[in-house]
C-alpha cells in the first residue's frame, strides 16, 4: 500500500483519500482564560489576558475571545494590550487549574478509544482506528457532542471545545479550527477542496509566514494551488527535502504525522518586574530560571550537552550565546554554573527586560 | 475590577450530596467573614492542589456579587478565605 502510494506521489497522480473520518481533533478554546472564567462567573464575557507574573514588562500568554476580538494577541506585551482592550481583566496563571481541566479532558477522551494523543495541556487527538464496530458504531458527530456536554457536565456550562474530525491529524487540526469558538467540523473528501477554497496558506498548521513566502516564490498562493502542486515542484522549488512529499500526502488526507517525536530542548524564560542591569539584582531571578529549567528537563528524563542563554534589552534589540559541551549534565549546581559563565559574558551595561535558557 | 487577597480562615457550611456528578457533590454553601454571612449561588469550579504534602480542594465560587477563591485543606480540615474579585468587598 505504502509502495503504491509512494509510486503514485513519484508519478504525481496521488488521488485525494476517500478514507472515512476516523481522527478526532480537540481543542479547548482560549484554555487558560476560558478556564478563569468558568472559575468566576464575574470575568464571563470581559476581555481577560493571562501572564505568568503579574508587571508592567509582562506578555500575555493566554486572552480570551472577548479580548481577542479587541485585537489582544498571544505575545502582546501588558502596555500595548492595554491600549487595544482599556478595560482588560489582566490574571496571573494558576498552572493546578488548568492541569486538572486537561487531566479531566483526557480522561473523558481516554473513554472512547486507546489510542489518544494529548498534543499539549490544551489540545489533543482521538484516533478511532479499529474501534468504530466494537466500542463506538455511533457516528463521530454523535460522538463529538457527547464530549462536548459531558466538559459541561463535568467541568462547568463555560466550558467550550472545538472538534474537527478528519481522515489524518493535519486535516483534523484543520477542521477544529475552522469555527471557533465551540466548533464541529467535518472534513472528508467530498468537501475537502471547498475547505481549502475558503481557506488562506497561513490558516494551515504548519505554515507560517516564512513558508508562504516559499510558497508564494513557487506561485503557490492559495491552499488550493498547494493542493493542485506536484510533489516535485514542492521538492524542488519550495521544500528541498522530504518535507514535499510529506505536504503531498498530508493535504491530501493520508497520514503522515502519526511518528512519535523526540523532545529536543527544555527552556524557561523571565520577564523582569523592572529593567535592570545591576548583577545582584540578575542573579536571584537568573538561578531561578536554571532551576525551574532544569526541573524541566530532569521531569522528561533528559539531560544537556548545551545551553542557549537570551536576553532582550530595554533599549531594544537582543543578545544571545550558545555553548556546546562534551560531556552532559543534569543538576540545578551544574547548569546553574555553566550558565552563569554564559550570562557573565553579556553586554554588562544595558537594562534587561527578559531573559531566558534553553 | 477589583481583586483583593484575604488569607484569612473563615466559617463555612458545605453540602454533600448523596447522588449527582462526582464535580458538585461536596460544595460550600454559606460564609461566615467579616460577621455577614455569604451565600454561595454558583460553584465556578473545584479542583485538587497542594501545599508541601497537603491535599488541598480550592473552590472558585459565587454570590453573584462577588467571586470567592475559598481552599479548604484535606489534613488540617481548614477553610480559608483566599482571595475576593468584585466590586463589594
Amino acid at each position: 500500500m505504502k509502495a503504491q502510494r509512494a509510486q503514485n506521489i513519484k508519478w504525481g497522480h496521488l488521488p485525494i483519500s476517500k478514507e472515512e473520518p476516523q481522527i478526532m481533533h480537540i481543542d479547548l478554546n482560549s484554555a487558560f482564560a476560558m478556564t478563569e472564567q468558568q472559575a468566576r462567573p464575574l470575568l464571563r464575557g470581559r476581555p481577560v489576558g493571562m501572564a505568568n507574573r503579574l508587571s508592567k514588562n509582562c506578555c500575555i500568554i493566554a486572552a480570551s475571545y472577548e479580548a481577542k476580538s479587541k485585537g489582544v494577541r498571544v505575545g502582546m506585551g501588558l502596555v500595548e494590550a492595554r491600549k487595544l482592550a482599556p478595560d482588560l481583566v489582566l490574571l496571573e496563571t494558576d498552572p493546578p487549574k488548568y492541569l486538572y481541566v486537561h487531566q479531566k479532558l483526557a480522561q473523558i477522551m481516554k473513554s472512547y478509544s486507546p489510542n489518544v494523543k494529548m498534543k499539549s495541556i490544551d489540545e489533543g487527538l482521538i484516533d478511532f482506528h479499529g474501534t468504530r464496530n466494537v466500542i463506538n458504531p455511533r457516528s463521530l458527530s454523535e460522538i463529538a457532542l457527547e464530549i462536548k456536554a459531558r466538559l459541561k457536565a463535568e467541568l462547568g456550562n463555560w466550558i467550550k471545545v472545538n472538534i474537527g474530525i478528519a481522515p489524518n491529524r493535519f486535516l483534523a487540526k484543520t477542521a477544529a479550527g475552522l469555527n471557533k469558538p465551540d466548533g464541529l467540523d467535518t472534513i472528508r473528501y467530498s468537501n475537502l477542496q471547498q475547505i481549502y477554497s475558503e481557506l488562506k496558506l497561513t490558516d494551515l498548521s504548519g505554515i507560517a509566514r516564512n513558508y508562504e513566502a516559499r510558497l508564494n516564490s513557487a506561485r503557490i498562493f492559495t491552499p488550493l494551488d498547494f493542493l493542485n502542486t506536484s510533489a516535485d515542484v514542492l521538492r524542488h522549488q519550495v521544500f528541498h527535502s522530504v518535507a514535499a512529499e510529506e505536504w503531498y500526502q498530508r493535504l491530501r488526507g493520508y497520514e503522515v504525522d502519526d511518528e512519535p517525536t523526540n523532545l529536543g530542548q527544555v527552556g524557561r524564560q523571565f520577564a523582569l518586574d523592572k529593567s535592570t542591569h545591576e548583577e545582584q539584582e540578575l542573579l536571584p531571578r537568573f538561578h531561578y530560571l536554571c532551576e525551574t529549567t532544569g526541573k524541566k528537563l530532569r521531569y522528561n528524563g533528559m539531560d544537556a550537552r548545551s545551553i542557549v542563554v537570551w536576553m532582550g534589552f530595554q533599549s531594544g534589540g537582543g543578545w544571545k550565546i550558545r555553548r556546546t559541551w562534551n560531556t552532559s549534565f543534569y543538576t540545578d549546581k551544574e547548569i546553574y554554573y555553566r550558565a552563569l559563565r554564559l550570562f557573565r559574558q553579556r553586554p554588562s551595561h544595558m537594562k534587561l527586560t527578559i531573559m531566558a535558557i534553553t | 475590577m477589583d481583586f483583593v487577597e484575604i488569607n484569612k480562615r473563615v466559617e463555612v457550611i458545605t453540602r454533600f450530596a448523596s447522588r449527582g456528578d462526582p464535580a458538585y457533590l461536596v460544595m460550600p454553601a454559606k460564609m461566615k467573614y467579616k460577621g455577614e454571612e455569604i451565600i454561595f449561588t454558583e460553584l465556578g469550579l473545584r479542583h485538587p492542589t497542594t501545599k508541601g504534602r497537603r491535599m488541598i480542594h480550592v473552590f472558585d465560587m459565587s454570590d453573584g456579587t462577588n467571586d470567592y477563591r475559598l481552599e479548604f485543606d484535606a489534613e488540617m480540615l481548614t477553610w480559608t478565605l483566599i482571595t475576593i474579585m468584585g466590586s463589594q468587598q
